[in-house]
């Protein structure tokens, strides 16, 4: 039976893609991006989240087969329909379990229901491939166009995200990119223009800007871990706009 | 809107002495020279609209104010005397089908005043034969006459304050024209028109009366909202200040340190069950918004034949902050009247009076409702038997049947008392002459409204507390004592009798078993079976003139005051807490998302609730925004098109999230999204709640 770990299931996920959406979140993660704000999704194993100023603890992480994971989500089906809405699969990354992914996903485009995926697309080309066909639309960050600091700070491999963005824009998938804005990391004019120049090359042209919260503190500290970002303020509304007129020069863009 | 803005700061002015119909209507009493109790109280009316001064605001556009009602320098005499003709002419109170009314103003701004007074004339004709029809509607009359004067004396007051400082020449003589205009003919302009409505509503609420309903404006006031605007006399700013300008005046009771409800209905569909929402339905919600003050109770009537625009105008009125307006279902309501036997055009002409309370627009007595408590007659069954018998049930059948059988019981004493306590014993005494001419068939039958007179007899309402909390009891029992067999029915009871101190590890196994509101059938039947058990068990009382008992669940804060006085309950609900609100799962227990929620608060078959559900959520401002607002409204329709019957939404306030910094505890599950991400909110630190509140006064600003 196929199964997957599943983090959490967010209904009414209005954040992840058109309509009402249900966001399947799936635990683990290949990447550690230290401004993470789902610390709860990077481990595999279940976690439990003690919210000590809230009295209050919630548990991340039990194994569902697909089934099971299918008629908890076409519950909403009717909400869906209703305007474009569907699944997302999020994470952690969950392409790390593409192929359980997929039956879920082939499942849910059989009901009719759209798909999408949220991935940072640091995983071999053929976990893409397993799941191409049967999502509709890909969120896929682009976080840095530099090697050095893709590996040190985030631990992965800048080129394998390049090639499959590519590759995956080649095959004609609906692809979202989306650019985490984080302080001190990728906001420079200089780590702007070199983003730029790695998706105007491959034929993107929508890209949406994330600006950086510290919204996961909490979750942070109900894990009893450190996070490096929590005092980390929000930035200004005046950045956030001229990080977006330099990359308006090259795409359509949006900010959340 | 400055003319608003300064129309509401001039109301905030508090007048002298004390709100005082009694000493009015007394003037007319003494000097009264007749002795049928309605040809009294004709004359008291007549002195309660013809003796106070008119009082115009600078910023008036409409007028009608409460103010003149004031009296500060009563002779002690006089006031005694007063309250003692209070006495022997008793107004009826809400028990009594005494407000709570909306009047027929389809027919009022067809007619005029003048036209009614006719009507009256050509129905004595026909009654020539009959002294106390005769004398009842003479009496009826001598109030719209009161009310001529009424006009007469605003248009006077309107002249003699041209020359008065701070007021405008030309707005006074448009008053003024107006207001003699009423006097002679029906409205022939729609500012005409509301001038009528809104002097007939101030007669009402000088009165004493409360909660009286405006119901469908932006239908009875459409033909002369058409003309105008077809001729370029109207456009829709110009309609939206004149009626923004009215609604300002239902919230002079606030100002004064009172508190009115006056429900205005929008939207739904007309009389042939085609779409009714037009341009003046926009300017009403409009009004509604720019005036920003709760009094005002609006309510759209959204059926699937309304446009998407009218309920995404709706959202963004809500998205304000303003709470309004509350979504109904309104193919579930028509469906849910006309299981009680109305006619179908009288059935899609319907409105709301007071909150939510469906109402069949000017035909039938005013609306009377009161509390049934379910919960209670399941905790009566835990404490009819001792522990052996209790253990000794074979089944949660054998349960279900007892508590059916206790609230059976239940519903029966309710019902007398709901017979009792509108069967005014001398009905004659407590007649009311100018109610009953916005009433119809009351001139045609020259009968009062509670004598006959209506076409339809009253309803009482049953207003059914803690759905929630009841099924999740009973889920709570079958769960535990039936499936899981980790309990025993005596070893509940030992707990919440104990308020489960000590049995800590008892309240965990019931706060374990399914809860409503999280899409689980073995829960949500629960809710299914008290809606359905309910009704049928009402559906066999009547009203004491053989009107319907229709159920509703919308118990406004009563679930608060209802649990302070109730013991621990089996869902594992601590003493003295509130039960679940109105149609709504128990707070804090519906955790799976608005969605699920949705899907299981539309389970119950709410056309058997024909006085109306309250569901209750809460977005943040962000949901209202442009491009996210879209997946409310989506939200919405799927809601009513699985039967869901009422939605209220609140976007949520600053205040909410002070108070939630300061009281985590009321706050589990306040939900909030900021850059498409959620979190608890409760659950967040200080600072980043600081975050989010800085942001949401960004947002609502």
């Amino acid at each position: 039976m196929t199964e997957l770990n599943v983090s959490a299931i967010q209904r009414f996920s209005t954040g992840d893609g058109p309509g009402i959406r249900t966001t399947v979140f799936l635990k683990g993660c290949n990447l550690r991006c230290p401004w993470c704000h789902n610390p709860e999704n990077i481990r595999p194993e279940p976690q439990t989240l003690e919210y000590k100023n809230a009295g209050k603890t919630v548990s991340y992480g039990r194994m569902m087969t697909v089934d099971e994971v299918f008629a908890d989500v076409m519950e909403d089906a009717d909400f869906y329909r209703a305007g474009g809405g569907g699944v997302t699969l999020g994470g952690g990354e969950p392409l790390l379990q593409a192929e359980a992914a997929a039956v879920l996903l082939r499942q849910l485009k059989e009901a009719d229901v759209s798909t999408l995926i949220d991935t940072a697309g640091c995983v071999p080309w053929g976990k893409l491939e397993a799941v191409a066909d049967v999502t509709d639309m890909f969120y896929f960050d682009y976080k840095t166009g530099d090697d050095a600091k893709y590996r040190t700070v985030i631990g992965g491999d800048r080129a394998l995200v390049f090639d499959n963005l590519k590759r995956l824009i080649g095959l004609g998938r609906n692809v979202h990119v989306r650019i985490p804005l984080i302080p001190g990391f990728n906001m420079s004019e200089e780590d702007c223009g070199k983003i730029c120049a790695d998706l105007g090359g491959i034929g993107v042209t929508h890209v949406d800007l994330l600006p950086f919260h510290r919204l996961g503190t909490s979750k942070y500290e109900a894990l009893g871990l450190e996070y490096a970002y929590k005092n980390e303020k929000p930035s200004e509304p005046e950045i956030i706009q001229s990080i977006r007129s330099f990359y308006s020069r090259y795409f359509v863009t949006s900010t959340e | 809107m400055s003319i608003l803005k300064d129309l509401q700061r001039e109301m905030r002015e508090r007048p002298e002495g004390k709100f005082n119909p009694d000493y009015f209507r007394y003037q007319g009493y003494k000097n009264s020279k007749a002795s049928d109790p309605s040809a009294v109280r004709a004359d008291g009316i007549y002195a309660l609209f013809t003796l106070p001064e008119p009082f115009i605001y600078q910023n008036d556009l409409i007028v009608g104010s409460i103010r003149p009602i004031f009296v500060d320098d009563v002779d002690e005499k006089e006031a005694e005397a007063a309250a003692e003709y209070g006495k022997k002419y008793p107004g009826r109170g809400f028990g009594q089908n005494g407000d709570h009314f909306a009047p027929d103003y389809f027919t009022a701004v067809e007619l005029g005043i003048p036209g009614l007074i006719e009507k009256i004339e050509k129905s004595k004709i026909a009654h020539k034969d009959s002294e106390s029809a005769l004398i009842f509607l003479d009496s009826m009359k001598k109030t719209l006459v009161g009310l001529i004067e009424k006009f007469r004396a605003y248009a006077a007051k309107a002249e003699a304050l041209k020359t008065a400082e701070g007021y405008d020449a030309a707005r006074l003589d448009r008053i003024a024209e107006n207001c003699l205009a009423l006097t002679v003919g029906a409205p022939q302009t729609f500012e005409q028109g509301l001038q009528l409505v809104w002097m007939i509503h101030n007669c009402f609420v000088s009165e004493g009366k409360y909660a009286m309903a405006l119901g469908r404006i932006d239908r009875f006031l459409y033909p002369l909202y058409e003309k105008d605007v077809k001729s370029g006399a109207l456009d829709d700013d110009r309609a939206t200040e004149l009626v923004a300008n009215t609604f300002a005046k239902i919230c002079e009771h606030r100002y004064m340190g009172y508190d009115d409800v006056v429900n205005i209905c929008i939207g739904g569909v007309d009389e042939n069950g085609d779409d009714a929402v037009t341009g003046l339905t926009y300017c009403v919600l409009h009004a509604v918004r720019d005036v920003n003050m709760p009094g005002p109770n609006l309510s759209a009537r959204v059926s699937h034949k309304n446009p998407d625009k009218f309920l995404d105008e709706c959202l963004k009125v809500i998205g304000t902050g303003l709470g309004y307006p509350a979504l109904m279902n309104d193919d579930v309501h028509i469906a849910a009247l006309l299981r009680k036997g109305y006619e179908l055009k009288d059935v899609r002409n319907f409105c709301m009076v007071g909150c939510i309370e469906n109402f069949i627009t000017g035909k039938q007595p005013p609306w009377v409702d009161g509390r049934f408590d379910p919960i209670c007659f399941l905790l009566d069954v835990l404490h009819g038997f001792d522990a052996g018998t209790l253990d000794a049930f074979a089944s949660m059948e054998v349960f279900m049947a007892l508590y059916e059988k206790r609230l059976a019981e239940g519903a029966q004493k309710y019902a007398k008392w709901a017979h009792d306590v509108s069967d005014v014993p001398d009905p004659e005494n407590h007649t009311m002459p100018f109610m009953s001419c916005f009433c119809d068939c009351c001139i045609d039958r020259a009968l009062d409204i509670n004598m006959g007179g209506a076409k339809y007899p009253s309803a009482h309402g049953a207003v059914l507390m803690g759905i929630g909390t009841v099924s999740d009891c009973l889920a709570a029992i079958e769960k535990t004592v039936f499936v899981d067999k980790s309990l025993t029915l005596s070893g509940i009871v030992t707990a919440i009798d104990h308020n489960f101190e000590g049995y800590e590890n008892v309240r965990e196994t019931l706060l374990a078993a399914p809860k409503y509101g999280n899409n689980d059938d073995f829960v949500d039947k629960y809710a299914v079976w008290y809606t359905r058990t309910l009704s049928d068990m009402f559906d066999q009382y009547k009203t004491h003139d053989d009107g319907p008992i229709y159920t509703a669940m919308a118990a406004n804060t009563t679930n608060i005051s209802a649990g302070q006085g109730l013991s621990a309950t089996p869902d594992g609900r601590l003493a003295g807490r509130p039960l679940s609100d109105a149609a709504s799962p128990t707070y804090g227990c519906d955790t799976r998302g608005v969605t699920s929620t949705l899907l299981s608060v539309s389970k119950p078959d709410y056309t058997r609730c024909a006085c109306g559900t309250v569901v209750n959520q809460k977005f943040s401002p962000s949901a209202f925004t442009d491009g996210k607002r879209e997946r409310l409204m989506q939200l919405i329709r799927v809601y009513f098109a699985r039967g869901g019957q009422e939605i209220q939404i609140n976007s949520t306030s600053r205040e909410i999230l002070k108070d939630a910094m300061e009281h985590p505890e009321k706050y589990p599950n306040l939900v909030v999204r900021v850059s498409g991400y959620s979190a608890i909110y409760v659950t967040l630190g200080r600072d980043i709640q600081e975050d989010i509140l800085s942001r949401t006064q960004h947002e609502t600003v």
